[in-house]
């Protein structure tokens, strides 16, 4: 079998890439090569330390991470890898998608398990917004995505040795990039908050935040929403909104007041370790992802909470 | 001008029902629907349209038979012509055989300046169709695309990506690929459903495109698909006052030391 091949122009995601690359690369004793665009920062020993066997840095003229997709193809035809693993940052998943067109290959996009069974790879990801999970056995030289924080940064191991290539890449221009804005972030990022309250259309109006307000304060958590809040409602921005499409969060708790629990939301939700749901609706579908709950009037529930909690 | 918008006839998620034990998926009493990510796409194609001067806007969608009462729906929300590849195996279709045939549709339609599809679909959400086609017919790709302006002959797109926005611009022909929030689709009335019945439709067979064997066959196995399985305590308080309910929650959060 041929090797791993991994790629992410994100330096953190390329590390937690290599945690799963080098598990299945030690079930297939095959190598791993990394591919990432030039930096002057860039600390080669330190993707070596993380599993890479081989390190290609890609050299090119464009800063565009989207306009390497054919010098990593080019890359890809020489190695003719087993596996790419890609990661799923949404760059990543354009590059991914013509990579795997250019190789008349398969793509698997936001896989959550990579493992080896009977020396073939499998993967599972999510369908009908996070219902249910699809297991695959993936063909030889298969794409696969993999997003933000789905594994752990590999363990670092001191003295792994490897080798690094400096690659001229030719960028393709066929789109000119205009301008550039970062998004600011009004609030925390909810990807690494420790407690969230997330608030839904059980809320009867926008003054009523204060509630939501009130009660994160007192946990010292943040606030997230469900995408009608966010999108629909426009009571909170976009980047707050937690499902399939928005933020998934993996905080130590998430309370949740009038949220119904569609499955696309539940799934951005359900890595939470403790789930909390108060909502009025007794059959609610978040009754039935949540550890504990409430049934009741969120006026009168969150309320009462808050004054216990200043209680305390 | 010819704007297409994709899109995919999917089953109503919300009607998909976990049977314990075996944790297979009971789509019964599922009923299909455009996907909303794609009726976001019909807009789109219809509201740039309404911005160019003599732009027309075309549908198409690849499914088995049960997809033809999608048409009418499609086309009720203001494309002037829709096309269909009518085949079960889209059943089954990955992201690969979708993109093999909605290219071979497409230079078959000819004619196609700007072909639009939904980030994902809301079934499968496999996220590749979009690029896959651009990939096929060497066009420009715009992806995840937050806001979309057509001048001169190029189309210049807002994207999102995570952390940052970036404007792209790309020659026509291109294909972009939209985001849910770029609008809010319509909801078609009487006048519209009655209209889109006049409407022409053309339907081709998996046979009239010309495609391999290879071309339309999955590459990945499907081993399987199980619901997924949700293992929470559920320990719920319905009765009570308010002031016990709460209390008793509070001593569940203690217990689990998160306060």
């Amino acid at each position: 079998m041929a090797g791993i091949f991994v790629y992410s122009e994100d330096v953190v995601l390329l590390e937690q890439l290599l945690s799963v690359g080098r598990k299945l690369a030690d079930a297939l004793s095959i190598e791993v090569t990394v591919a990432t665009m030039y930096s002057e920062e860039i600390s080669t020993d330190e993707i070596i330390a993380y599993g890479a066997d081989h390190v290609n840095l890609l050299k090119g003229k464009n800063t565009w991470p989207e306009s390497y997709a054919k010098a990593i193809y080019k890359q890809i035809l020489q190695e003719k890898p087993s596996l790419i693993l890609i990661g799923g940052t949404l760059r990543g998943k354009e590059i991914a998608a013509k990579i795997a067109t250019w190789g008349m290959t398969g793509l698997v996009n936001s896989a959550t398990d990579l493992r080896v069974i009977a020396q073939n790879i499998e993967s599972d990801r999510l369908l009908y917004g996070g219902l249910a999970v699809c297991t695959e056995e993936l063909c030889d030289g298969c794409v696969v995505t993999v997003e933000p924080r789905v594994f752990e940064v590999a363990v670092k191991q001191a003295g792994r040795k490897g080798s690094v290539s400096i690659v001229e890449a030719e960028t393709s221009i066929e789109t000119v990039v205009g301008a550039v804005c970062p998004i600011v972030h009004q609030r925390a990022d909810l990807t690494i908050a420790e407690k969230i309250v997330c608030v839904g259309r059980g809320l009867n109006e926008k003054n009523d935040m204060k509630l939501a307000e009130n009660l994160a304060e007192e946990l010292g958590a943040e606030i997230g929403c469900t995408r009608s809040i966010a999108e629909d409602y426009n009571w909170l921005p976009t980047e707050v909104y937690i499902g399939l499409s928005g933020q998934k969060v993996k905080p130590k708790l998430y309370l949740s007041i009038g949220v119904s629990g569609q499955v696309q939301h539940i799934v951005g939700a359900r890595d939470a370790k403790i789930i909390v749901a108060i909502d009025k609706n007794e059959k609610a579908p978040i009754f039935a992802a949540a550890d504990y709950g409430i049934v009741g009037d969120l006026y009168e529930i969150v309320p009462t909470l808050i004054e216990k909690l200043k209680n305390r | 001008m010819n704007i297409i918008a994709c899109y995919k006839w999917v089953l109503d998620e919300q009607d998909i029902k976990i049977v314990p034990g075996s944790l297979l998926l009971d789509m019964s009493r599922a009923k299909g629907k455009i996907s909303e990510y794609d009726k976001t796409v019909i807009e789109e194609a219809v509201l740039q349209a309404d911005k160019q001067e003599n732009a027309t806007v075309t549908s198409l969608t690849f499914g088995n038979s049960k997809v033809k009462q999608s048409l009418k729906d499609a086309l009720s929300r203001g494309p002037g012509k829709g096309y269909w590849v009518n085949d079960a195996a889209a059943d089954i279709a990955d992201g690969f055989v979708t993109a093999n045939v909605l290219t071979a549709a497409l230079k078959k339609i000819g004619d196609c300046d700007l072909i639009m599809f939904g980030e994902g679909s809301a079934d499968v959400y496999g996220q590749q169709v979009g690029p896959r086609v651009a990939a096929m017919l060497g066009i420009p790709v715009l992806t995840f695309v937050a806001k979309l302006k057509i001048a001169d002959g190029r189309v210049t797109a807002t994207r999102k990506i995570g952390d940052c926005t970036e404007d792209v611009t790309a020659t026509l022909p291109a294909v972009v690929t939209l985001l849910p929030e770029i609008n809010k689709p319509r909801i078609p009335g009487l006048k519209q459903v009655l209209g889109a019945g006049k409407k022409p439709v053309q339907e081709f067979k998996l046979s009239d495109l010309g495609l391999t064997e290879k071309e339309v066959t999955p590459k990945n196995k499907v081993k399987s698909i199980r619901g997924y399985l949700m293992d929470r305590k559920n320990e719920i308080h319905k009765d009570g006052t308010a002031e016990e309910k709460v209390s008793a929650l509070l001593s569940d959060l203690t217990k689990e030391g998160l306060l």
